[in-house]
């Protein structure tokens, strides 16, 4: 199972067959050919003395300098407080969204009334770019730290309101039949039933929305942010060096990855019974 | 949360007390001319029950057990779901609905009833899902949580599921999790069950093992039971009647009220080997051939 050569002859030996088997090593090794190529293609055009590169290092600095210059990102751009800077923005944002969409998402869920009421806001709020936020809550909210969380706080309403409402909806009718049957009243049924039955639903939605949100942060830094990694990546854009724009997004997707990580434990361990699907 | 004092619509009320009355006890479902129209007024309309008038009595210290039996969309989830009061299909368009002398005024624990779809709760143990409707009705029972819990495991193990309690559901079979939900109907004594193809999911050996145990528990709940199946085999040998509904509009097309009864002790196997218990099925068969055919449906099977 694990030899390396029994791998590669089942990623490339035989030929493309629809939702053929792979076994664990020849997925592997198929994931990291893409990489390769473009790490590969990317020292290829930055390979060479500065003024004779065919890509500029202004523009695109080789593999090893983004690599190298990790320590002045660090030390000079102050990596780690940026992070905390960003991370306690995207919290306060995704706190501030989660107090008005769970209950109004809950209530949509479970009331068709309060749902036709709210459904066509919603609809409008699902179509609308997000990047339009950032003017309309600068003009709203000054260009300070509210500005920055509540423009973070709307984007993850948009996308946490209306999967708070699917969540509710998955929940099976024959579960409230069941209940009433068995005597509860309508409160509890919205308790009992459906917030119960949904909590998978609505922590995977948090955990999407989460994971959407993250990356907002950039667009909630572009201006007047005095720390955080959209901060990093202005100032880098504009004074250089240019590997700390790179450097920075990866840093970002390697966050958005372990907290990714962190809700799926989190969601295993609240959750036990979802074992099967 | 759970503190709602007033009576919401659609709250289930507790099951109307019994009537002493020394003359003829009120009937325990009574059906009055009752028809049932999905969108009526607009070109999907759709009757699915026509002028349904029956009335089940209240044997003492028995209840019947009617199977039912029908085509494919003659409406007789429609006839379970009007009696358990679901708002998806209350109230009828006309006639009406009496249990015990009473109209319905929605569900109600006094009406249990098992689906074909699992419908334990999916993130409480089978212990939890039995204690369900023990805990939420517990102001109204004052039921101490020693006789809640001693109720629950006599439940778990009258429908075989002992050993089973900490599991979740989806760590049970089809026919396990379609015994948790009969234990949880049950642990509330209900006067009538009702049942909409509860076994269809299941497979064969699990179903006549379930047939056997709802027998079993029957003798001992004296509840009405109305139980909807696709099988003319299981509604003969589990229903003291079996109704034929006709299709859409939806009546009852034929009723038969001399169905041998399974003798006691009697292995289940066996007795659906006896001639009259073929001979049952093969009634019941030809008629529902017959009412399938004559009754209106141009898209009748034809065997």
């Amino acid at each position: 199972m694990s030899d390396p050569k029994e791998a590669a002859k089942q990623a490339w030996g035989s030929k493309l067959i629809i939702r053929g088997r792979i076994t664990r090593w020849g997925k592997v090794l198929l994931g990291i050919v893409p990489i390769v190529l473009i790490i590969g293609g990317w020292a290829l055009l930055t390979t060479g003395v500065a003024e004779e590169r065919v890509i500029s290092p202004l523009i695109l600095p080789s593999p090893w300098e983004v690599v190298t210059s990790f320590p002045s990102l660090w030390f000079q751009a102050e990596l780690s407080r940026s992070i905390v800077a960003s991370a306690w923005r995207v919290v306060l944002g995704f706190g501030a969204a989660l107090i008005l969409a769970f209950p109004l998402g809950i209530a949509m869920g479970a009331f068709s009334r309060v749902r036709a009421l709210f459904e066509p806001l919603a609809v409008f709020g699902s179509y609308l770019p997000i990047p339009t936020l950032v003017p309309l809550t600068m003009s709203l909210f000054g260009i300070g730290e509210l500005q920055k969380v509540m423009f973070l706080g709307l984007a993850f309403f948009i996308y946490l309101l209306p999967a708070f409402v699917k969540a509710v909806d998955e929940v099976d009718d024959v579960y409230l039949q069941t209940a009433y049957t068995l005597g509860v009243t309508q409160w509890q049924a919205v308790w009992h039933v459906l917030l119960a039955i949904a909590r998978p639903g609505l922590v995977h939605s948090m955990r999407m929305g989460f994971g959407i949100g993250w990356t907002y942060i950039i667009l909630a830094e572009m201006v007047a942010a005095d720390r955080g990694l959209g901060q990093i990546i202005i100032i880098a854009q504009r004074r250089g060096p240019r590997e700390h724009i790179y450097l920075v997004l990866l840093v970002i997707v390697a966050i958005a990855f372990l907290v990714d990580r962190l809700w799926i434990y989190l969601s295993k361990s609240l959750f036990p019974y979802r074992g099967v699907k | 949360m759970s503190s709602a004092r007033e009576s919401l619509p659609g709250t289930p009320r507790p099951a109307a007390p019994r009537p002493e009355s020394p003359q003829r006890p009120l009937p325990v479902v009574e059906f009055h001319d009752v028809s049932k129209v999905f969108n009526p007024g607009t070109p999907g309309a759709f009757t699915a029950l026509e002028h349904l008038t029956f009335s089940i009595e209240d044997f003492p210290g028995r209840g019947e057990f009617i199977g039912i039996v029908g085509p494919s969309g003659c409406g007789k989830s429609t006839f379970l779901n009007l009696l358990a009061g679901f708002k998806e299909v209350s109230p009828p368009t006309s006639g009406e609905i009496l249990v015990r002398g009473r109209p319905i005024q929605g569900p109600g624990i006094d009406r249990g009833m098992v689906f074909q779809k699992y419908s334990s709760f999916p993130h409480l143990t089978v212990r939890q899902n039995v204690r369900f409707g023990l805990e939420i009705n517990r102001k109204r029972s004052g039921l101490s949580d020693a006789v809640i819990e001693s109720e629950a495991r006599q439940w778990i193990e009258k429908v075989g599921l002992s050993g089973h309690e900490d599991k979740y559901p989806h760590q049970l079979s089809g026919g396990q999790q379609q015994r948790v939900a009969i234990a949880r109907c049950l642990a509330l004594k209900p006067r009538i069950l009702l049942m909409d193809e509860p076994f269809s999911a299941l497979d064969e050996p699990t179903r006549l093992d379930m047939q056997k145990l709802l027998v079993e528990l029957w003798v001992e709940i004296e509840a009405t039971v109305f139980l909807v199946t696709h099988s003319i085999t299981e509604a003969v040998y589990l229903g003291d009647r079996v109704w034929i509904f006709t299709r859409s509009p939806g009546r009852i097309g034929k009723e038969f009220r001399d169905i041998p009864v399974s003798p006691r002790g009697v292995p289940a196997l066996e007795f659906q080997k006896s001639g009259a218990f073929q001979d049952a099925v093969q009634r019941v068969a030809a008629e529902f051939r017959a009412v399938d055919q004559t009754m209106g449906a141009s898209t009748a099977k034809a065997r």
